[in-house]
Parts: structure tokens; C-alpha cells; sequence
């Protein structure tokens, strides 16, 4: 059966049917987004931190704007070339759209990339320590003898299985154990299943409502897990995921950061942020902060002087979000924190570190509130981010999924039928201007304002 | 729609130039985003002014919907009103919906 009105219009619409079909579709996708810009609107209203602005790579989102207005250009070109029957003009212009929807999503691959490495830790004090965790950030114990496992007898949610919650996090892997009859056992999920029947057993008849394991190690163990993988620990006890208990001794929890932003925006007196501590970023970057801030103040006093210095959020950022771009505090007088100054004391000679431009810090755990990478766990700013740009970047996946299968695999009707063509691929182009609308307003709203 | 072979070929330059229209106020957008304004607010009431104008121009003239059949506008007339509601809502958020919908009075203010 032939669909009908695919080519000509029908009579009542005077549209054929799939450009009713479209802007259906469109009108659900405007409702779609609306509700996630209102979102937007909801979760900006109520921040309660400073709402990041001109914080994402506005050059590179630049980029990306002209990419995706280029490629709506040439995607109504293709059409009209193909009205006109101009076919190699068409399958040019086809092409271009296709490979401009390949550079925008490569370019937003580069940027969540970075995104991901990029982390932010808050101090006790408010301050937040933007920079990269060269080594990653690991809890370590060491000098682990014990370990107690607890099986309760009733269904619970934590529940002893040491295969998948202990053992991938113990240095070496495998680990032998005693358990408390004196049987040498290495720890695998056919032994423990073996251990945690008998151990059920056993506390059945003593009618107790769990059964506990303890295992002593022939040989201490070192512990190495993220915080994420861990329950909890004391300077003594470690409690992994599964309730299981080991007794020994911390012996690593610190934090080694390598700074690039000191943001004292939520400090009230920031020349003494917790940064710049003698155990951290010290006296020297203190100094070199207070002069960036007070120069902000002043050029700001100056231009403006009608204006409250508190109620500017770009100067707040400007003078108290301070960006390190050398190794070293730059000398007294000298770059207000401006990439021109920064190049200037930028090391001469690289030490064979890729990170040699932003001093190193080792942060004490008592002193962290807080620490995550640029995702949705870090604040409401990159849960919107995230979702906007994740669900738009979908939408240009698909659309160049649609207009490649029309430039690749649609030659029959492009010599047959090229009128239909022209309509499908007017359709598709529907869809991708839409997807350029949509960018026209997340560019803004997430990258400028 | 534009469907005679003279018409399109008229509209493709246009198609380049509103291109170029775009780019150029997109770069607008950014210059604009970094002059200090009395408030952020009118940053960002600016910035949003300058995007509607663009949308208006991809939708009016690459999307063809300055000569389109009277059943499309119905449909995006109700997408319109009801999207309208949705960025309207958040008032809510700051505003107290009993006495932002003259239900209720509070007695400090009676």
C-alpha cells in the first residue's frame, strides 16, 4: 500500500503529510526542552551559591554556535538544490551538514572530557579549590590483621560478600585468611559461601539474629579504595560496602591537588581563606590574591562609581575567584591574575611535568567538606549543563543520523522520485533547525549570561 | 512554500545572508555578555532579547514559517501559550502562590 499525499499536498491541509507529521513532533519537542529550561529557571532562581558565568570555554561553544548555524545553511540549501534538481550541489551540501554535526559533537566530546578531569574540592571554610588530582584520590589503610563479616539471618540490605566489596580494593588481590577454627583459607566466593553456611548454621541454633565471621590475615593488608567505595572509616576501623569491618591502621587520607582556581566567593573575610593556610598556597599567593582583588576593587570603584562592588556577581567573580596560571606566585606589581601576567612567570623550562604551571597542594581530610568533578554531583549548574546539553547532543546525533541515511542510502529515489526526496529531506531539515534553535538559547543561557 | 524554480533561486541568497546574520549577532551575544550592565538581570534580559531575534530568523526564514499553511500556525499556537506557562511558573518558586493569586492576605498587611 502506498502512503498517501507523500509528494502532493493534501487537499484540506494543503500540506503533505509528513510536514503536518513534523511540526507535531516539533511542537512536543518545544514542550520537551521548555520544561528543562524552565528547570533551568527554577534551579537558578534558587541557588544558593554563585551561578557560574562565562566558567565553560566560551570560545570553543563559540565554535560550536557557528558549526551548527553552518550547517542549518547548508541543510536548506541541499533542499533547495534539490528543488532545483542541482544533485551533486545537493550531495555537497548534505555532506557539509553530516560533517558539521561530526565537529559539534567532537568538540563537545573535548569539552565534558575536560569536564570530567576537572575537580572542585570546598574547604571547611567555604573556599573552593578548583585544579586536578594528579594521582587520583584514594583512602589507604595498611596493617590490616582482622576482618569481621556479619551475615544477618534475615533478609537486609547490607549484606557480608567480601568478593565484591573487600577484595578488589586489598593490594594484591587474593588474600589468605585463619578463620577462627584455625583453617587456612583463601578468600573466594566458593570458600566464603562454604564459611557463611556454616556460620548461618551455627547462629540458628544459638537462635542470634546475625552470624559474624571473623577472619584474621596470615600476612597484614594494605587497602587502597576511593571514598565512593568505601562506607566509612576512624583512624583504625575500616568499614567497607558491605557492613564488613577491618581493624587496622590509616595510614593515607590527604589529598594532593593541583590548584589552578582559588574561589573565596563564599569566605567573608577572603585574604584568610583556608588556602591560603602555611600548610597550603601560603603567604606569597595570599599577597599576590589581595593585590588581584584590590586591583578588581579599584578599577571597578573607578569605572563605575555609582555601583556597589557587592551587587556586581562579574566583579565578585573577577576579584575573589582568583585563577593561578604559574607554579610560583607571580612578583609583587606584577599580572592582576590576566593570562598576560601569567605568561610572563610561567616556568622557562618545563621539570618533565605536564602540570608545572599550578602549584601543588596536599589538603588535609579534616579540612574538606566537599569534593567532586565538573558533573551533576558538584551542583545544580552542572545537573542543567548536563542535561541540556546531553539531551541536545542526542538530537544532533539523530538528525544526522536522518540526513545521512537521506544523503547515503536514498539514491533510488533521488533519481526516481526526487520531489519526494525534496520533501524528506525538507522534513529532516525541519528537525535540524530546531536543533539549531534550541542551541541559539542554551549558548547563551550556560556558556554567557 | 516556495515551490517555482525562480523563488527558490531568489531564496538561496537570502539563506547565506541571514547565515551571516546569525554568526555575526551570535558574536554580538558574547560582546554583549561582557559589558558590565547596572545589573546582571539586564545582562541576561539582553542577551535573551538578541537570542529570540535569532530563533526568530532561523524560524521565519529556514524553517519557511513566513508562508506557511494555516494548520501549522494553529498547532504551534497552543505550543506557544502552553510554553509560555511553563517558563511562567517559576514565580511560584519565589512567590508566595496564595498571596501572588490574590487569594489570601496576609494580616501584617491587611
Amino acid at each position: 500500500m502506498d502512503i498517501p499525499y507523500t509528494v502532493h499536498a493534501r487537499p484540506d491541509t494543503g500540506l503533505y503529510n509528513a510536514k503536518i507529521g513534523i511540526w507535531l513532533f516539533l511542537a512536543s519537542e518545544v514542550m520537551l526542552f521548555g520544561g528543562l529550561f524552565s528547570a533551568y529557571i527554577f534551579l537558578r532562581v534558587g541557588a544558593d551559591y554563585p551561578w557560574p558565568v562565562h566558567d565553560l570555554d566560551v570560545t570553543l561553544g563559540f565554535v560550536n554556535t557557528v558549526v551548527l548555524i553552518a550547517s542549518s545553511v547548508t541543510v536548506v540549501m541541499a533542499w533547495a538544490m534539490l528543488k532545483l534538481r542541482k544533485f551533486g550541489l545537493y550531495r555537497l551540501n548534505m555532506a557539509i551538514t553530516v560533517i558539521c554535526a561530526g565537529v559539534f559533537m567532537f568538540n563537545k566530546s573535548l569539552e565534558y572530557k575536560a569536564k570530567f578531569a576537572h575537580y572542585a574540592v570546598k574547604l571547611t571554610d567555604g573556599t573552593l579549590l578548583t585544579g586536578h588530582l594528579p594521582h587520583g584520590y584514594q583512602v589507604k589503610f595498611e596493617g590490616i590483621t582482622e576482618l569481621n563479616l556479619t551475615v544477618p539471618l534475615k533478609k537486609s540490605a547490607v549484606f557480608a560478600d567480601p568478593v565484591g566489596y573487600v577484595l578488589p580494593f586489598v593490594e594484591g588481590g587474593a588474600a589468605k585468611f585463619k578463620t577462627e577454627d584455625g583453617k587456612e583459607i583463601t578468600l573466594d566466593e566458593s570458600t566464603f559461601t562454604a564459611l557463611s553456611a556454616e556460620a548461618v548454621k551455627k547462629a540458628t541454633e544459638a537462635k542470634k539474629s546475625q552470624a559474624t565471621i571473623k577472619l584474621v590475615a596470615t600476612s597484614p593488608l594494605k587497602v587502597a579504595a576511593k571514598p565512593s567505595e568505601i562506607f566509612g572509616y576512624t583512624d583504625s576501623t575500616l568499614t567497607f560496602r558491605d557492613g564488613t569491618v577491618a581493624t587496622g591502621k590509616l595510614a593515607d587520607d590527604k589529598m594532593t591537588l593541583e590548584v589552578d582556581g582559588v574561589d573565596a566567593r563564599g569566605v567573608a573575610q577572603s585574604e584568610k581563606s583556608l588556602a591560603f593556610d602555611h600548610r597550603y598556597l601560603g603567604d606569597a599567593w595570599q599577597k599576590a590574591f589581595v593585590e588581584n582583588r584590590d586591583h578588581h576593587f579599584e578599577e571597578f570603584a573607578k569605572n563605575y562609581p555609582t555601583r556597589d562592588k557587592n551587587r556586581s556577581a562579574t566583579l565578585q567573580k573577577e576579584a575573589l575567584f582568583f585563577k593561578l596560571h604559574s607554579a610560583t606566585p607571580p612578583a609583587a606589581g606584577e599580572g592582576h591574575g590576566d593570562k598576560h601576567g601569567a605568561e610572563a612567570h610561567a616556568p622557562a623550562e618545563g621539570h618533565g611535568d605536564a602540570h608545572a604551571h599550578h602549584p601543588t597542594v596536599v589538603l588535609e581530610k579534616k579540612d574538606i567538606t566537599f569534593f567532586s568533578n565538573f558533573t551533576p554531583k558538584l551542583n545544580t549548574y552542572y545537573a542543567i549543563y548536563f542535561t541540556l546539553t546531553g539531551l541536545h547532543g542526542l538530537h544532533v546525533v539523530a538528525g544526522a543520523l536522518v540526513l545521512a541515511y537521506f544523503l547515503l542510502f536514498d539514491g533510488k529515489r533521488l533519481r526516481q522520485d526526487p520531489e519526494h526526496l525534496a520533501n524528506r529531506v525538507e522534513v529532516g531539515g525541519l528537525f535540524w533547525h530546531f536543533v539549531d534553535l534550541v542551541w541559539i538559547f542554551l549558548f547563551p543561557l550556560l556558556y554567557l549570561l | 512554500m516556495s515551490d517555482n524554480v525562480e523563488e527558490i533561486q531568489k531564496s538561496i541568497k537570502k539563506y547565506l545572508f541571514i547565515g551571516g546574520l546569525l554568526i555575526l549577532f551570535s558574536a554580538i551575544t558574547v560582546w554583549l555578555s561582557y559589558v558590565e550592565l547596572p545589573t546582571h538581570g539586564q545582562n541576561i534580559l539582553l542577551g535573551m532579547i538578541v537570542a529570540t531575534f535569532k530563533a526568530a530568523l532561523v524560524a521565519l526564514i529556514f524553517m519557511h514559517l513566513n508562508h506557511e499553511r494555516s494548520v501549522i500556525y494553529k498547532i504551534l499556537a497552543f505550543t506557544v501559550v502552553l510554553a509560555i506557562v511553563l517558563f511562567a511558573l517559576f514565580i511560584f518558586s519565589h512567590e508566595d502562590p496564595l498571596v501572588f493569586s490574590g487569594f489570601y492576605t496576609p494580616s501584617d498587611q491587611l
